[in-house]
């Protein structure tokens, strides 16, 4: 009975936050879950031994970080020569990023994730705090980076976790409540309304997008009524509309000036500033199907303005071509078809909720990212998990693939 | 119960359907459009896309091709390319003014630049400026240094670039200027040869496809398609280097002797093929020079007004590079009597005996046209009036052809069309349209006055009676081979029509040989060669103002070919607007050709045939009789055909006049010394013109002299000069030089 204990206790612990949770259930996973650790642990080597992490997600994972790696290179080499003078400029850092990533992931995925559930309104505090301190910092211009030495922090990146997080935790103590409107709608309201404001502050439109979707993901997964969802999307539009018409939406509407136009000359203004998603319609039209071949694209010799960074993927295409573009889109959607259904066998409402979320801010992310450099969607500046050159997000993403990592544990997927 | 129920199937349920349709919304919604979206640009835009994008990555760069040689038919090298560079700059790449200056003060010293305009350039928003172009290789090696050391220095070595260039050179500068003609600062041809072929002497230039950055340097990685020049092909003239050379020394002769105003034109034809061996328009230019103009006409221009300034000098600069032989028309006179004559015989209007009577005039109504033998020539065969050059024979003899035939001949000949010899610039002639020819425009066309031709159709046509009968389409280039010496193009001998038969051809032959041999100097007459010719001397009808010092400005030309009896090559010499001694054609034009035959048919080794009168006169060498005894002298002498006479006393010859190979006559006197005594003694040169070869030779054998003779020796001339003037005292046996010339006093022109 000895080893058994503990496990009763966890599971007490998480009928505190999950009501829904039966003695019998309980009893059910007490069932499952030691025997198939025991059996992984003899099977399965080192992933197993005492940890049980996803080993297909991680493998997943791991493809995803080596061709992002490569195409971070390549992408990088001109750019990083001509303005660096050493094409290893950004490979380098990423790398060193990439390996505290790693070590953050690792550690994260030993990390107990239930903690977290006590800490997610402390973590949303942060969120609040660093993004009211990158208002304060002195900048020029746009205010979305806190510099930290090395590199720097994007609040915004805290702010998606923290909101993540704090909805996981929020929907899994209140999910049979959920569906009142005062236990999902004003929350999602509250938070969402307060961060949007900050971000608009800074501003960081894109921020807000995802913000907002990752929050309404958050609801509704989180048991809220559909009919909510409905009202708050219109309510969102209303918004938006407001703004356009007041004008405080200038800044975004210049950035989406000449969005879907990159292609037509009508004045200079416009030429220059659709100049980065036009020439990545070039590096993408170039690649056609096979691709120009691994560091052959030539739009990233400074035609393509930071091709390392949220336009990388235009250099993808550019050299691995619609082939290569849809196998790195299948590898994604493996990683999130992944993510989501290991997280749905977690133990616990909060640990599903949490895995669902941050595996499901990867495919938004991609998503929103095609769209922007095949200017579906106005240049906002969303970047492409794994892929995209920056030290703090990749770092946060590795982490948060880290506490997947860690629900994977509890979840029971292909465990015979 | 109802709620129970839903609550037990609830949460996890609604959890497994919301995430579905989360799965569905990301991945299938998502993905698929991103998916969509990313195939419509690549598969379908692709390509148009694609065009885009590299429209502003390639930067094409022209890479010039090496221009094609000329070479003349011997392949001596007559205009070529060497490799030379281009200094090109892209200011745009300047950080900073320090670098501006030092560049510019650096490349005005090495280029002999102005600093100023340097520094205005290095200031320049641009890529591609070019600094300096054609520079030889000692300004390329410091150009290249210099690269270097701005680069340790300022770290702007990218605004500077060599590229490679060519310059075109003609190693014989003025020779053959008209035909040559010379290539532009682009190498594109602009004028003669280098203008006809430029297609293919200019090649293929290259393309170097270089792929660029947004700032438009060269990628740092390679990336780059060459499409390699291909270089110009070669040209082989029909001009024979040294035939063209041998003209032009006696044109540039008879230019200055006579003082020709308007310029001379000087075309030798293989009359067999219609190949052009030489073709000299005098005065030339410098071909690699061809913009300065000559000091006078210089000076000319200056004085004009400063607004007319500039138009002057390009119409004086077109001018000096016309094609005199083949742009310029001009009226034939005498020498196209050789057509008339031969439509006369080839139509049976006549034959050698056909009898012509010269009144020194013929009228019509109010015209009278004069024979240039003002008493007449009397009764003359059709033959002597060929040879008097008879203009009232002529007017009858055209007659007897009829204007009917004879325009039709002159179609034949050639006359009406180009001779679409290859080279630009052909003129057409100026002849009467059909039915608007009078009957004193056709007495005075029948011995080619009042219209004009070309001086190639007149030698194409003169051919043509040579021949056969054949009219060859005349041309200058033999063949081109492409750089690695393949034959890309050989021109064939191009016969238009035969216009008289072989037989009146022939009698041509005869009949203007016979013209030559007894008008003798004064009608091309070479020793050692039959010449067939015909001089000519035309009024300038209608031309403007006389610039001459005649009473009127006429133009003196000759026109023969050689051997008569087996034609092989034709040449026609004329001088427009001679202003010095002589206007005619026998005096001024006959001359040269006879110089320039002489010279030109031993080279193109054409085989001599003397008559036994040249046979007498021919030069033949002294051998050496010094150091012998006077009687072994003597039997050595007259074993080498010479007669000798012994000076002094002594037993052995200490010396001898003429000194070993000098040029004597055969049967020439050989003057042995035998002690020193006897060199002293001396003999006063006699006169030895305007006697016949026999009387001279007799005079000078009286004297102890030697002759050596030139000229019509053999056809009944009379001595015109000697070298040595009379009473000068020379040592016995001394060679005096005598010139013949024909023994008419009139110049039957």
């Amino acid at each position: 009975m000895a080893p058994n204990k503990r496990m009763i206790l966890k599971a007490d612990v998480n009928r505190i936050y999950d009501e829904e949770y039966s003695e019998q259930k309980i009893r059910q996973e007490k069932y499952f879950i030691r025997p198939s650790r025991k059996k992984k642990a003899k099977k399965a080597g080192w992933f197993a031994i005492g940890m049980g992490i996803d080993f297909p997600f991680c493998i997943i994972l791991m493809i995803l970080l080596t061709i992002g790696t490569i195409m971070m290179f390549s992408a990088s080499y001109a750019f990083s020569y001509y303005t660096q003078g050493n094409s290893y400029y950004y490979l380098w850092r990423q790398l060193i990023f990439i390996g505290l990533g790693i070590v953050g992931m690792i550690v994260m995925s030993f990390f107990n994730y239930n903690k977290l559930h006590k800490i997610a309104p402390i973590v949303l505090g942060i969120a609040y705090f660093a993004l009211v301190l990158v208002l304060i910092l002195p900048s020029n211009g746009v205010k979305r980076w806190i510099p930290l030495g090395m590199f720097n922090i994007q609040p915004s990146e805290i702010a998606k976790f923290a909101v993540i997080l704090f909805f996981a935790h929020w929907a899994s103590k209140y999910y049979n409540k959920m569906q009142l409107a005062r236990y999902s709608v004003l929350p999602g309201v509250l938070v969402f309304g307060t961060i949007a404001a900050l971000l608009f502050l800074e501003p960081h439109y894109s921020g807000i997008v995802i913000i907002a979707m990752l929050t309404v993901l958050m609801l509704y997964i989180g048991g809220m009524k559909a009919k909510y969802l409905l009202i708050g999307g219109a309510a969102m539009v209303g918004v938006v509309l407001l703004l356009a018409i007041t004008g405080g939406l200038s800044y975004a509407m210049s950035r989406m000036d000449g969005w879907g136009q990159a292609l037509i000359y009508t004045d200079e203004d416009m030429w220059q500033t659709t100049w980065q998603t036009r020439n990545s319609l070039y590096a993408i039209g170039s690649g056609g199907l096979w691709g120009l071949g691994l560091g052959q694209s030539r739009q990233k010799y400074l035609y393509l303005p930071e091709p390392q960074n949220d336009f990388i993927f235009a250099i993808v295409v550019e050299e691995l071509g619609l082939i290569g573009a849809t196998m790195v889109l299948l590898i994604f959607a493996l990683l999130v078809w992944r993510g989501i259904t290991l997280s749905l066998r977690a133990k616990d409402k909060f640990g599903k909720l949490l895995g669902i979320g941050l595996t499901s801010q990867i495919g938004i992310q991609v998503v929103l990212n095609i769209l922007v450099i095949t200017d579906w969607l106005p240049n906002t500046g969303i970047s492409l998990p794994f892929f995209s050159y920056g030290g703090s997000s990749l770092i946060m993403l590795l982490a948060q693939m880290g506490i997947i990592l860690s629900i994977s544990r509890t979840a029971n997927i292909e465990r015979q | 119960m109802e709620s129970k129920k839903r609550a037990a199937k609830g949460p996890n349920q609604r959890l497994r359907q919301r995430t579905a349709i989360l799965i569905i919304i990301i991945l299938v919604l998502g993905f698929g459009a991103a998916l969509g979206r990313l195939s419509f640009l690549t598969l379908v835009q692709g390509s148009e896309l694609q065009e885009k994008a590299v429209g502003q990555q390639l930067k094409d760069t022209t890479i010039p091709a090496k221009r094609g040689s000329i070479f003349d038919v011997n392949g001596k090298v007559l205009a070529e390319s060497a490799s030379v560079w281009q200094v090109v700059m892209a200011p745009i790449n300047f950080k900073t003014d320090e670098q501006r200056e030092a560049v510019a003060k650096g490349l005005s010293e090495i280029l002999e630049l102005q600093y100023e305009n340097v520094l205005e350039k290095t200031r320049q928003e641009s890529y591609y400026v070019v600094v300096k172009r054609k520079i030889e290789v000692e300004q390329r090696d410091k150009i290249i240094e210099f690269m270097e050391e701005i680069e340790k220095k300022y770290k702007c070595g990218n605004v500077l670039q060599l590229l490679d260039d060519y310059k075109r050179y003609y190693p014989k500068d003025d020779l053959a200027s008209c035909v040559i003609g010379f290539a532009g600062s682009d190498e594109q041809g602009l004028e003669g040869v280098e203008y006809q072929y430029d297609e293919y002497l200019s090649g293929t230039p290259g393309r170097m496809v270089t792929a660029t950055n947004a700032r438009g340097t060269n990628m740092p990685f390679s990336f780059e398609q060459n499409i390699e020049s291909k270089d110009g092909d070669n040209v082989y003239l029909t001009i024979d280097e040294t035939v063209q050379s041998i003209c032009e020394k006696y044109m540039k002769q008879g230019i200055i002797n006579n003082n020709v105003l308007n310029r001379g034109v000087c075309i030798a034809m293989d009359v067999n093929t219609g190949a052009i061996i030489a073709c000299v328009t005098v005065d030339g230019y410098n071909l690699n020079d061809p913009y300065s103009l000559p000091d006078d006409v210089k000076e000319e221009i200056e004085e004009l007004p400063k607004d007319d300034q500039a138009e002057a000098e390009g119409l004086a600069l077109a001018a000096m590079w016309r094609n005199k032989a083949i742009t310029d028309t001009y009226m034939p006179g005498s020498v196209f009597k050789i057509c008339t004559a031969s439509m006369a015989l080839e139509e049976g209007k006549v034959n050698d005996n056909t009898n012509f009577v010269c009144g020194g005039s013929v009228t019509f109504g109010n015209d009278i046209i004069h024979c240039h033998a003002r008493g007449g020539h009397g009764n003359q065969t059709f033959v002597q009036a060929i040879c008097n050059s008879c203009n009232p024979a002529f007017i009858q003899i055209g007659q007897l052809v009829g204007i009917e035939k004879f325009r039709e001949y002159y179609q034949g000949f050639g006359f009406s069309e180009k001779t679409g010899i290859d080279l630009p610039g052909e003129a057409e002639d100026n002849f009467w349209e059909e039915g608007t020819m009078s009957e004193v425009d056709f007495a005075v066309a029948s011995f080619g006055q009042n219209f004009s031709i070309t001086p190639i159709q007149m030698i194409t046509a003169t051919a043509a009676v040579a021949n056969g009968g054949y009219v060859l389409q005349p041309y200058v280039v033999s063949k081109i081979t492409d750089a690695q010496g393949n034959v890309v193009k050989n021109v064939e001998r191009k016969v238009k029509r035969q216009v008289i038969s072989k037989a009146t051809s022939d009698k041509m032959n005869e009949i203007l040989a016979y013209n030559t041999e007894t008008a003798g100097a004064t009608s091309g007459y070479v020793t050692g060669y039959k010449i067939a010719g015909k001089t000519g001397t035309s009024e300038k009808v209608g031309a403007g103002e006389v610039k001459s010092i005649f009473n009127e400005d006429y133009i003196a030309s000759f026109c023969g070919y050689a051997p008569a009896d087996d034609p092989q090559i034709a040449m026609l010499v004329f001088f427009d607007t001679p202003s010095a001694g002589s206007y005619y054609g026998s005096q001024v034009s006959s001359p040269v050709f006879i110089n320039i035959m002489t010279e030109v048919l031993p080279y193109l080794e054409i085989k001599t045939s003397y008559s036994d009168d040249e046979l007498a006169y021919i030069d033949v060498s002294a051998g050496d009789y010094t150091g012998l005894s006077v009687s072994d002298a003597q039997e050595a002498a007259e074993k080498d055909g010479f007669t000798t006479s012994v000076k002094g006393s002594g037993e052995k010859v200490i010396a001898q006049i003429p000194t070993v190979s000098s040029k004597i006559s055969t049967g020439g006197n050989i003057v042995l010394y035998t002690d020193e005594d006897s060199k002293s003694e001396l003999v006063k040169v006699p006169d030895l013109v305007g006697m016949s070869a026999s009387e001279v030779n007799y005079t000078a054998a009286t004297y102890d002299l030697n002759v050596s003779f030139s000229g019509a020796v053999s056809s009944g001339g009379i001595s015109s000069s000697q070298d040595i003037p009379e009473g000068t005292e020379v040592s016995p046996g001394t060679v005096i030089s005598v010139s013949f010339t024909g023994s008419s006093a009139t110049f039957n022109d």
